[in-house]
C-alpha cells in the first residue's frame, strides 16, 4: 500500500482557505443580522451554524478548485 | 416503590410551587391545600378512613393512587361484580372489609368519606345516600345519567354541607394550572374559541364472559346507563373549556350519529357540537371512534396565542423570528431550488402555521394522584373547596344538554336552574 504524504505547506494552505471560509461565513452572519434586523447576540449565539456554513463553503470551494485543476491539466 | 414515593412527593412539591403564586390562589381555591406543602411524611395522626365503591378499571386506578397518599386508610371496598370484588380484596391485601352492597358498607363502617367509581347510572343514588349518611364523597365524572339526578346530587351536597368532588383531574394538573395562569396574565389575549376533540379508533366494547353480563360490562354502549361519548369523554373537555373561558355556556347545538360501529351499540359513535357563551365565545367539540390520527386536545385560542394543554404547548400569534443567518440561508435556498411559477393560482393556501411553540411548564404529571391528595386534604379539614364542585356540575349538565340537542335536533338553551353562581 502506498503512503500518501501531505506536505506541511499544503496543510497550511488548506487551513488558510478554511480560515478564509470561516471569516466569510462570519461576515455573512453579520450581514444577515443587519439585513433581517435580528439580535446582535446572534454573532456568538449562531457560531455553530457559522462553523457548519464555513465547512460547506470550504467544500464548495474544494470542488471548484478540483474542476479548475482538471481543466488546467487538460490544457497542459 | 421508594422511587415511586419520591416521585409522588415531587408531584406535591410542584403543586406547592404553583400554589405559591398568591395572585393565582384566589382564582383556584383548591390550590390552597397545596400551599406550603413540602411533600414529606407528616405524623400519622388524623388519618382519613375511606371506602371505595366500584373497583372496575377506574376504581382500581383511584384505589392505587389513594394507597400512595399519606394518612389514608382504605378500610372498605365494594363491588357487586365478583371479579372486581375479588380484585379489590387482593389490592388491599385483605386489609379492607369487602362488600357487595354499598348500603351495608355505609351502615357497618365508620368512614370519613367514599370514593365512587361505579357505572354512570349508579352515581346519583350512591352519592346521595352517602352524603345523607354524613360522608364526604369523591364521585367520578360525569356526575349522573340525567339532568334531574345531577340537580339532586347538587342539592344534597348543598343541604348536607359535605364535600362532593367530581373527578375532573385536569383541575389538579400542573400543566393546565400553569396554562390557566398564563391565560390570566393575558399571554394569549382574549379567548375567542376553544376547539376540543377526542378521537379514538376502537368500539369501546369489552370482552364479556357470558351474554347476560353484556349490559353490565359494556354499560357505556347503552343509553339506559350512559350518554356515551358525551359523559365519558366530552365531560372532561367541556370542563376545561368552561374553566378557561370562565363562563357557563348559554346554549348548545349538535349532531350525533352511528356511522361506523354496527354492533348493537345504542350511543352515538361520533358527535359534533357547538357551545355558545354570552360573550360570543364558542366551544366547538367533536368526538370520533373510527379514526385516532388527531387523538385528543383542547385548543384554547386567543387573539395573541393558542394553548394546547394536552401536548403541553403554547404558541404565540407573533412567531419569534428565526436567526438572521438561517433566514439568509433559507432565502438563498428558495432562490436556487424553488419552482418559478409561470401561471396558475394567484394565492398561497393558508395551511397551518409551522411553528412548534414553547412548552407550557416542565412538570411531571400525575393529575389523578394530585386530585386524590386534594380530596383527602379537604376531608381532613371537613370543608369543600370553593367553586370546585361547580366545575364538575356545569360540565355534567353541559354534556347532557348537548345530548338533548343531538337527540331532539334542536338548539338547547341552558336553563337558569342549572347554573351555580361562583362563591366568593
Amino acid at each position: 500500500m502506498k503512503d500518501i504524504l501531505i506536505p506541511a505547506k499544503r496543510v497550511k494552505k488548506e487551513l488558510a482557505i478554511l480560515l478564509v471560509c470561516f471569516i466569510a461565513a462570519f461576515l455573512l452572519n453579520i450581514y444577515a443580522i443587519a439585513k433581517y434586523a435580528t439580535s446582535w447576540s446572534e454573532i456568538l449565539g449562531q457560531l455553530h451554524i457559522i462553523v457548519i456554513l464555513s465547512l460547506v463553503i470550504y467544500f464548495i470551494v474544494a470542488i471548484l478548485r478540483l474542476i479548475l485543476s482538471g481543466i488546467l491539466k487538460a490544457f497542459k | 416503590m421508594e422511587n415511586n414515593r419520591k416521585n409522588r412527593r415531587d408531584f406535591i412539591k410542584e403543586m406547592s410551587l404553583i400554589a405559591s403564586s398568591t395572585a393565582f390562589l384566589s382564582s383556584i381555591p383548591w390550590l390552597n391545600a397545596f400551599a406550603g406543602e413540602n411533600g414529606k411524611n407528616v405524623a400519622a395522626s388524623d388519618r382519613v378512613r375511606l371506602g371505595i365503591i366500584g373497583v372496575g378499571s377506574r376504581g382500581r386506578a383511584l384505589l392505587l393512587n389513594l394507597q400512595e397518599v399519606n394518612n389514608v386508610d382504605i378500610v372498605a371496598v365494594c363491588d357487586n361484580y365478583e371479579p372486581n370484588y375479588q380484585r379489590a380484596i387482593k389490592l388491599t391485601n385483605g386489609k379492607a372489609n369487602a362488600y357487595y352492597d354499598y348500603r351495608k358498607m355505609l351502615d357497618k363502617e365508620k368512614l370519613d368519606g367514599v370514593v365512587i367509581a361505579t357505572p354512570l347510572h349508579e352515581h346519583a343514588h350512591i352519592t346521595i345516600d352517602s352524603l345523607n349518611a354524613g360522608l364526604h364523597v369523591f364521585c367520578e365524572k360525569s356526575m349522573a345519567r340525567t339532568l334531574e339526578d345531577c340537580k339532586r346530587m347538587a342539592d344534597t351536597h348543598k343541604a348536607t354541607g359535605k364535600i362532593l368532588q367530581i373527578g375532573h383531574q385536569r383541575l389538579f394538573n400542573p400543566v393546565y394550572l400553569n396554562a390557566l395562569e398564563r391565560v390570566k396574565a393575558g399571554e394569549i389575549g382574549q379567548i375567542t374559541q376553544v376547539r376540543a376533540y377526542w378521537h379514538r379508533n376502537n368500539d369501546w366494547r369489552r370482552p364479556v364472559p357470558s351474554p347476560e353480563l353484556e349490559r353490565k360490562i359494556n354499560w357505556r354502549l347503552y343509553k339506559e346507563y350512559s350518554a356515551g361519548l358525551m359523559t365519558e369523554l366530552a365531560s372532561h373537555q367541556l370542563q376545561v373549556a368552561n374553566w378557561f373561558i370562565d363562563k357557563v355556556p348559554t346554549r348548545v347545538m349538535g349532531s350525533g350519529s352511528n356511522s361506523y360501529w354496527k354492533h348493537g351499540r345504542e350511543v352515538y359513535d361520533q358527535v359534533a357540537l357547538v357551545y355558545d357563551y354570552d360573550n360570543g365565545t364558542r366551544c366547538i367539540y367533536d368526538s370520533l371512534t373510527s379514526n385516532k390520527h388527531y387523538g385528543l386536545e383542547e385548543q384554547i385560542m386567543g387573539d395573541k396565542g393558542t394553548i394546547e394543554p394536552e401536548v403541553n404547548r403554547i404558541y404565540s400569534e407573533s412567531i419569534p423570528k428565526a436567526p438572521g443567518i438561517r433566514q439568509l440561508v433559507n432565502n438563498i435556498e428558495k432562490g436556487v431550488f424553488d419552482v418559478i411559477p409561470i401561471g396558475g393560482a394567484s394565492w398561497v393556501p393558508e395551511t397551518a402555521v409551522e411553528y412548534k411553540g414553547e412548552m407550557i411548564a416542565e412538570y411531571a404529571n400525575n393529575d389523578t394522584f394530585l386530585q386524590m391528595v386534594g380530596f383527602v386534604k379537604a376531608v381532613k379539614v371537613g370543608k369543600p373547596y370553593k367553586n370546585l364542585f361547580r366545575e364538575g356540575f356545569h360540565s355534567s349538565i353541559g354534556v347532557l344538554l348537548g345530548l338533548q340537542a343531538m337527540d331532539n335536533n334542536e338548539i338547547v338553551s341552558w336553563p337558569e336552574k342549572y347554573i351555580l353562581e361562583k362563591e366568593v
